[in-house]
């Protein structure tokens, strides 16, 4: 019948949330454990914290609701410069910034998808990219609001609730933004999870049908896309606060093709595809430019067409491969 | 006459954007793959006849066997990693061309430096013309004419003769395609090693406007990607529109309000995409 | 007895080697740069200036290494910036901090390179504030009002009514259009347009059709290096130059990217701190070197000078307080130091810490079938204008 059919198909859309419950602690543990044992490199680690938070972000726009995005940078920049110019002439509170932030992020985020989310596909596309080159120009040009090319220095921070300070080497930093990717982890499996998560699914495998059953696919594109967005704009809002500095390089294409880069290499719609992503992307990159500075591109370029040759659905397929490739062999040796 | 000069400006600039990224529409609309590493292929074509052209070889010459190397080079590149991206999707294609595109970046660094490559057009593209009115710049004209005689033996190409027809059918339809016998991996290979030699012949010819460096490939990408998105993938007279469209109007807008040119070449994008979401000519098929 | 004497005396020995060898100490000196990137370019001059200084003097002060670490910073990224000097002062521990090619990476590595009391060298970021963010802050480069200024005045008085400025839309941009409209403006000259250029643009000649319309006696220019300029410099000699425009600039013809323009760029008059063809001889084995160490084609350009005499500074305090000077020493040492550099005589300002050198007037020429600028002018040991008018 047809009911048993549709829950299989759904079934089969579901991100695999097939890790076993304890097994999710291990990557907190893992960050913790990082913490005191990091040394010098507890800022690197920080941007890393960041970047899986994009990088998640754009799993829900793009993984999910299948937003073809290159220019979700606008929402990462969008939000550093809002926290950085909120925390320069307003109010230096880590908290209010960052909510103010990730809210007005949020709203930029529903009303550029609201111009653009009719569209699709290639038109799609090159409608989010054309809008972040403009935004990018415009920061450029508002040298008075944004600092323009010479960037936007942040001051420090207040105290977190105000008691922890943030100290110049990055110690509350890095438990600040890893609070804060916790948190929205868990709203975003909700949101993965919830009703309207799998309708984001059924959005990106067929449209036509979702429209034939009653979906706002529209309405619906529009709030994961203003989500997205809202996520994104709190990675932008940490950097800025963390670094305390903004550059137009956040808002940029390159920006966009990176975290793009990040999520597909993880994996997509993979509980921990974003942050396998993230981290093994900036961690490799950091390595070979210390090695050479000049030749890193190399080394980052051949893991990219390696991870895509011979894994399916990035670096989270990585198990699995492991798997066949084990039972392939015993199967052979099993004697047939 | 100041419009006419500004005019041929923008037809200038737009036939040069043309000509490099009419090979992104043919690999990415008619093989429907995501080809990012399209401008690292232009930017192999254009660093290969610099050698060529400090071995001695005369301008075009060097552009033409430029260009028939990059489609062997394309041709041999679709053959081994290529071919399995088909089926793998389009964020798999866009990650794996991403990184060959860094991979081609470093090599060319390593091997040529990290400065501009100078590839100088012969001196009698040099000079100024007098073209009744003004003198103009030689070069410029010479652009528009490569441009048009390209468009047309393309149109001629993929519209008249049979190899077109069959090339049309195979992206309209591959299984009815090979279902009446039309090889279409062949085919497939041969368009791809097409599209990336037309990308070397333009970087080649272009590379007074858009000097050679090692971060050729990305810093023209969105140039190219965008040419072809609002053109309409796989529209090939839809990209030579859009080409010349946003030429002109971000030439024409430069001169006209320099304050507002920052913005006026994406706005117009915008705009173009926001009224013709299918692409600026509706693409029933490759043409 | 004897033996373990013997033996003794052979430990103590030993010991007392190993002392010595242990008392020579490595000095890291940490470079942050661009090295990846359409800025590439940046980095490896610097790294090739600095192997060349190191093969002149030597690797080591007083028995001391230095060793130079390289990190990327691939562009204008102060976030990076700012997490790579952490890194090089908790992790690599180094003692010099060097490169910053973009003011936005030197702006944000201020507050921590403060805290550390790391003396800095700044081997570029031209904006004029920049080193008054930090006071281990010392800049060896320029500031783009330096040199603006020069070229302004020298259109004042010679002749030029008349002039339109065309600048890439960024901040170093704004810098230069703002100081050359101003002084050009006090000599009594009369600026038509202040075009700007956005920073990806490829084709110029809409703007310079404009400039055309309005024949002015020359175009100001400010480009980024790069393609960018070659195009700029193109265009002019294209539409510009055929109606007698003169082009004025600052760091366009420098030599490594002339020959990209070529002949088009002769009789461009710019101002500049650095012509490679002044004649002293550290220039001379400067040139030298770096044309056997990485072939006949390298050219020294304003980053080599800045790194080379960047080292200068470095190894001057490591021979002086040893392997490990404080901060405190070693700006105290570099306020006011007069040394000698392949540009020519420089100092570092007492009060400022920025760089006080000579700026020269030249013109593009042919000289043995090369396109090379010759000076014709020079003004002596000019200081950052914008300080004097911003006193901190």
């Amino acid at each position: 019948m047809s009911v048993p059919l549709a829950t299989k198909g759904l079934a089969a859309a579901t991100p695999s949330f097939q890790i076993a419950n304890a097994w999710h602690v291990v990557p907190w543990a893992l960050a913790l454990v990082f913490y005191f044992t990091a040394g010098g490199y507890l800022s690197l680690g920080t941007h890393v914290l960041i970047m899986i938070l994009f990088t998640l972000s754009l799993d829900l726009a793009l993984g999910v609701a299948g937003i073809i995005t290159l220019g979700h940078a606008a929402f990462f920049g969008f939000g550093a410069y809002a926290a950085g110019i909120l925390a320069a002439r307003l109010s230096n509170d880590p908290l209010l910034g960052l909510a103010v932030a990730t809210l007005l992020t949020g709203l930029f985020g529903a009303l550029v998808g609201m111009l653009i989310l009719h569209t699709a596909g290639v038109t799609l596309m090159m409608l989010t990219l054309a809008i972040s080159a403009l935004l990018a120009e415009f920061a450029n040009q508002a040298h008075w609001l944004t600092g323009g090319d010479d960037g936007l220095q942040v001051g420090r921070m207040a105290p977190l609730f105000g008691l922890f300070r943030f100290d110049l080497w990055g110690h509350t930093a890095y438990l600040y933004a890893l609070a804060v990717l916790f948190l929205w982890s868990l709203a975003a499996w909700r949101i993965m999870r919830s009703p309207f998560g799998r309708s984001l699914d059924g959005i990106r495998q067929n449209p036509r049908r979702m429209r034939a059953i009653g979906t706002p696919v529209w309405r619906r594109l529009v709030v994961a896309y203003g989500l997205s967005a809202a996520m994104a704009g709190t990675a932008g809002a940490l950097e800025a606060q963390t670094t305390r500095a903004v550059g137009l390089g956040a808002l940029g294409v390159l920006a966009s093709g990176t975290v793009l880069v990040m999520l597909i290499l993880g994996g997509t719609r993979r509980t921990y595809g974003a942050f396998v992503g993230a981290t093994v992307y900036v961690v490799v990159q950091d390595v070979a430019a210390q090695i050479d500075p000049f030749r890193w591109m190399f080394v980052v370029g051949i893991l990219l067409v390696a991870v895509v040759l011979f894994l399916e659905n990035g670096l989270m397929g990585l198990p699995e491969a492991a798997r066949r490739v084990l039972r392939g062999s015993r199967s052979r040796s099993g004697g047939r | 006459m100041l419009d006419v000069t500004i005019l041929l400006d923008g037809l200038a600039y737009g036939m040069v954007l043309f000509i490099i990224s009419v090979g992104l529409t043919v690999t990415m609309g008619l093989m429907r793959i995501v080809n990012l590493a399209h401008g690292a292929f232009a930017m192999i074509g254009g660093y290969f006849a610099t050698m060529l052209l400090g071995a001695g070889l005369p301008f075009f010459a060097a552009a033409l066997l430029a260009a028939v190397a990059v489609g062997i080079v394309g041709a041999a590149v679709e053959l081994t990693i290529y071919r399995p991206l088909y089926r793998k999707g389009e964020l798999a294609q866009a990650l794996m061309t991403f990184g060959l595109t860094f991979v081609v970046i470093a090599a060319l660094t390593t091997v040529f430096g990290t400065g501009i490559k100078p590839l100088p057009i012969p001196p009698a593209l040099n000079g100024v013309i007098d073209i009744g009115f003004r003198t103009y710049p030689t070069y410029r004209l010479f652009l528009v004419a490569v441009g048009l005689v390209l468009a047309l033996l393309l149109w001629l190409l993929i519209d008249r003769t049979s190899f077109g027809a069959r090339l049309r059918a195979a992206v309209d339809n591959p299984r009815m395609a090979r279902a009446v016998g039309i090889d279409v991996n062949l085919l497939f290979t041969v368009t791809f090693a097409g599209g990336c030699a037309l990308a070397a012949f333009g970087s080649v010819i272009g590379a007074a406007l858009l000097p050679l460096e090692p971060y050729y490939a990305l810093r023209y990408l969105v140039l190219f990607l965008v040419i072809v998105g609002v053109g309409g993938i796989g529209n090939f007279k839809g990209s030579f529109v859009a080409a010349i469209l946003l030429g002109i109007i971000d030439t024409g807008g430069k001169f006209l309000l320099p304050q507002a040119s920052a913005y006026l070449f994406y706005g117009a994008v915008i705009i173009l995409l926001l009224l013709c979401p299918h692409g600026l000519l509706p693409a029933k098929s490759a043409a | 007895m004897k033996t373990l004497r013997l033996l003794a005396l052979c430990a103590a020995g030993l010991m007392w080697a190993m002392a010595t060898v242990a008392s020579a100490e490595t000095v890291k000196v940490g470079v942050i740069a661009t090295f990846s990137g359409p800025f590439a370019r940046w980095g490896e001059q610097f790294q090739q200036a600095i192997k060349v200084y190191q093969k002149q003097h030597g690797e080591s002060v007083n028995g001391n290494t230095i060793e130079v670490v390289y990190r990327d910073d691939g562009g204008p990224d102060p976030a990076r910036a700012k997490q790579l000097a952490e890194e090089l002062i908790l992790r690599e521990k180094v003692q010099f901090l060097g490169g910053f090619v973009f003011t936005p990476n030197a702006l944000s590595v201020a507050d921590i390179v403060t805290e550390a009391k790391m003396p800095t060298v700044i081997f570029n970021a031209s904006t004029a504030i920049v080193v008054r963010k930090s006071p281990y802050f010392v800049r060896v480069s320029q500031t783009i009002p330096q040199v603006t200024v020069e070229i302004a005045k020298w259109a004042a008085k010679n002749d030029f009514k008349r002039i339109i400025t065309a600048v890439t839309d960024y901040a170093p941009g704004y810098d230069a259009e703002t100081y050359f409209v101003k002084t050009f403006k006090a000599g009594g000259g009369e600026i038509l347009e202040s075009i700007r250029i956005p920073l990806a643009t490829t084709d110029f000649s809409p703007f310079y059709e404009r400039v055309l319309q309005q024949k002015p006696d020359a175009l100001f220019i400010f480009g980024p290096g790069g393609p960018p300029t070659v195009g700029m410099i193109n265009t002019w000699a294209s539409r510009l130059k055929p109606a007698g425009i003169k082009l004025l600039g600052t760091a366009e013809t420098q030599e490594i990217d002339l020959p990209k323009v070529g002949p088009a760029a002769l009789g461009v008059v710019t101002a500049f701190h650095y012509t490679e063809t002044v004649d002293n001889p550290l220039n001379k084995t400067l040139w030298a070197d770096l044309t056997t160490m990485f072939g006949k084609n390298t050219v020294p350009d304003l980053s080599s000078v800045a790194a080379y005499d960047g080292m200068e500074l470095i190894y001057r305090a490591v021979a002086k307080f040893g392997p490990r000077p404080t901060g405190d020493q070693a700006i105290g040492f570099w306020r006011g130091m007069a040394f000698d550099s392949p540009r020519g005589p420089i100092k570092i300002d007492e009060k400022t810490r920025d760089i006080i050198q000579n700026v020269y007037l030249r013109k593009v020429e042919e000289r043995d079938g090369k396109l090379v600028n010759i000076n014709f002018e020079t003004i002596p040991m000019v200081r950052d204008p914008w300080k004097d008018e911003h006193p901190g």
